[in-house]
């Protein structure tokens, strides 16, 4: 089966800071992975690679096995990303955003106009679709990361805490969505809520000072643990 | 997808966005009052217009002239904004090269630049027409090397931006390059007699000069009768705007290629 992407001793200094140490990782076609740690663990870095918005310190990383750091843009192109907490210009509309990302994608009306309106109805921000950017709430921003990372139907998802700011009900809107999805695509996302991990994936990359700790089926450390979080305290105990 | 149309598409959603913004009217708000004013004030203190067409148009291209210096204003923020406002967590993750990107910033502020100077060289010709019922043809040759001169200084506004954090940074060391360390170095080397044609300030003199024996510019004092000074060659002022603009736009899309969003 082809990976979806592949992660291979990857490192990474921030000012002599190591983030990542030789992290090496492989996300088969379809499954769905959470990448947990405690906070500056690495997750965040990772993510940044695989989506080209840094580069490793050395190491590489493959999405559909074309290399992230040597062929950005045909790698990027397989993928839909949310990384931190993404901004958007204000001045623009959602759907103005949207086709601005959807021409960048290759998508062309009259198909990504269609496309825009279906994404926009997902993320619930059909009635906005007309409304400056400046004027949402952080959740609303949310919803929108969600939109366009959805919007050219990649096979891959790599999403950085995807239900961050959003409301109970936002979130359990977006991790149903992302259980929908699942079914036809690669989820790779980064997350601290436990039970939405339990909920949205099949495995677990636990990661802690940039280095892999545990990479197994969550059933398997349910089993062992009794739950995800106890293996999480357990297989963490000591970090800050 | 061919790389020629993605930076259709950034330019025309970065036109879009510049144009939104309430700065570019504002921009282009204040340059026309400085016109209204140089054609009101005259007359209010009780003097009349030039008798030479030549001078007029020199008064009134302070204006334009100005909007340049607007420019910088929003293209400070064309790529340091990115980084600042985490917009390029959105924008850069997709299959685009970011020399499409910042080369469509840049077409798009060239743009919303010339947008500014068309109107305000119309103004300036309609005044011209009005009053000495003629314009001269150096009022175009004038605005040709207002989008000159234009170009340059937001290619240092794009070097600037790229290198900078945020955005202010990027502004007020474009702003104090250009005016505050251009402007003393012309000074000095004048009082030392020597050559200043290397200077984008010095050769930005030639939008006004070009009507003659008359020189204004937006950094100086105006209306400054430049017969007894050494006037900047066109040729050579050409040719140096045309290096400021290659060498610091070169520059920034190189770093921008390197820069992380970390």
């Amino acid at each position: 089966m082809t990976n979806s992407i592949v992660i291979e001793g990857l490192s990474r200094y921030y000012n002599g800071f190591l983030a990542l140490d030789n992290l090496s990782l492989e996300v088969k076609k379809n499954e769905d992975v959470a990448l947990l740690g405690p906070n500056g663990a690495g997750k965040t870095t990772t993510l940044k690679i695989l989506c080209g918005l840094i580069r490793p310190s050395s190491g590489t990383a493959y999405i559909n096995g074309i290399n992230v750091v040597e062929e950005r843009e045909q790698a990027v192109s397989k993928i839909g990303a949310i990384v931190e907490t993404p901004e958007f210009y204000p001045f623009l509309t959602p759907e103005e955003t949207l086709s601005y990302l959807g021409g960048l994608r290759g998508m062309r009306a009259p198909g990504l106009k269609r496309r825009i309106k279906e994404v926009l109805r997902v993320v619930k921000l059909d009635e906005w679709s007309e409304t400056k950017i400046g004027k949402f709430s952080r959740g609303m921003k949310q919803r929108l990361a969600v939109a366009q990372a959805l919007l050219h139907d990649p096979p891959i998802l790599i999403l950085d805490e995807p239900t961050l700011g959003l409301d109970p009900r936002g979130m359990a809107e977006i991790r149903d969505l992302l259980k929908a999805v699942r079914k036809e695509k690669t989820v790779f996302f980064a997350s601290h809520l436990l039970t939405e991990v339990v909920q949205v994936c099949d495995k677990v990359a636990l990661i802690d000072r940039g280095r892999l700790l545990v990479y197994d089926r969550i059933a398997h450390l349910e089993r062992k643990y009794r739950t995800l979080e106890r293996a999480y305290l357990k297989i963490t105990e000591g970090a800050i | 997808m061919r790389e020629s149309e993605k930076l259709k598409v950034v330019t025309k959603y970065e036109l879009l966005k510049q144009l939104r913004r309430k700065r570019l009217y504002l921009v282009l708000a204040l340059a026309i009052a400085v016109e209204l004013l140089v054609l009101v004030l005259l007359p209010a203190l009780g003097q009349s217009y030039p008798n030479d067409v030549m001078e007029m148009a020199v008064l009134l291209s302070i204006g334009p002239s100005f909007a340049v210096i607007g420019a910088i204003f929003f293209a400070g923020d064309a790529i340091a904004g990115e980084f600042e406002g985490k917009t390029g967590y959105t924008l850069f993750p997709n299959p685009v090269r970011r020399t499409t990107i910042v080369v469509g910033k840049y077409l798009a502020c060239i743009l919303a630049m010339g947008l500014i100077l068309f109107i305000t060289y119309a103004c300036v010709s309609v005044s011209l027409l009005a009053i000495y019922h003629q314009i001269p043809l150096e009022v175009a040759e004038s605005l040709a090397l207002c989008l000159l001169l234009a170009s340059s200084v937001l290619g240092i506004t794009f070097f600037f931006s790229s290198i900078s954090k945020g955005v202010m940074g990027a502004t007020v060391m474009t702003l104090i390059i250009f005016f505050v360390v251009s402007g003393v170095l012309e000074s000095v080397l004048m009082l030392a007699g020597q050559p200043r044609w290397f200077l984008l300030s010095y050769a930005g003199n030639v939008v006004t000069t070009v009507y003659g024996g008359y020189g204004a510019f937006p950094g100086g004092a105006g209306h400054i009768p430049t017969a007894a000074l050494e006037l900047p060659e066109i040729g050579t002022s050409i040719w140096v705007m045309v290096a400021y603009l290659v060498v610091f736009f070169s520059l920034s899309i190189w770093i921008t290629k390197r820069r992380e969003m970390i």
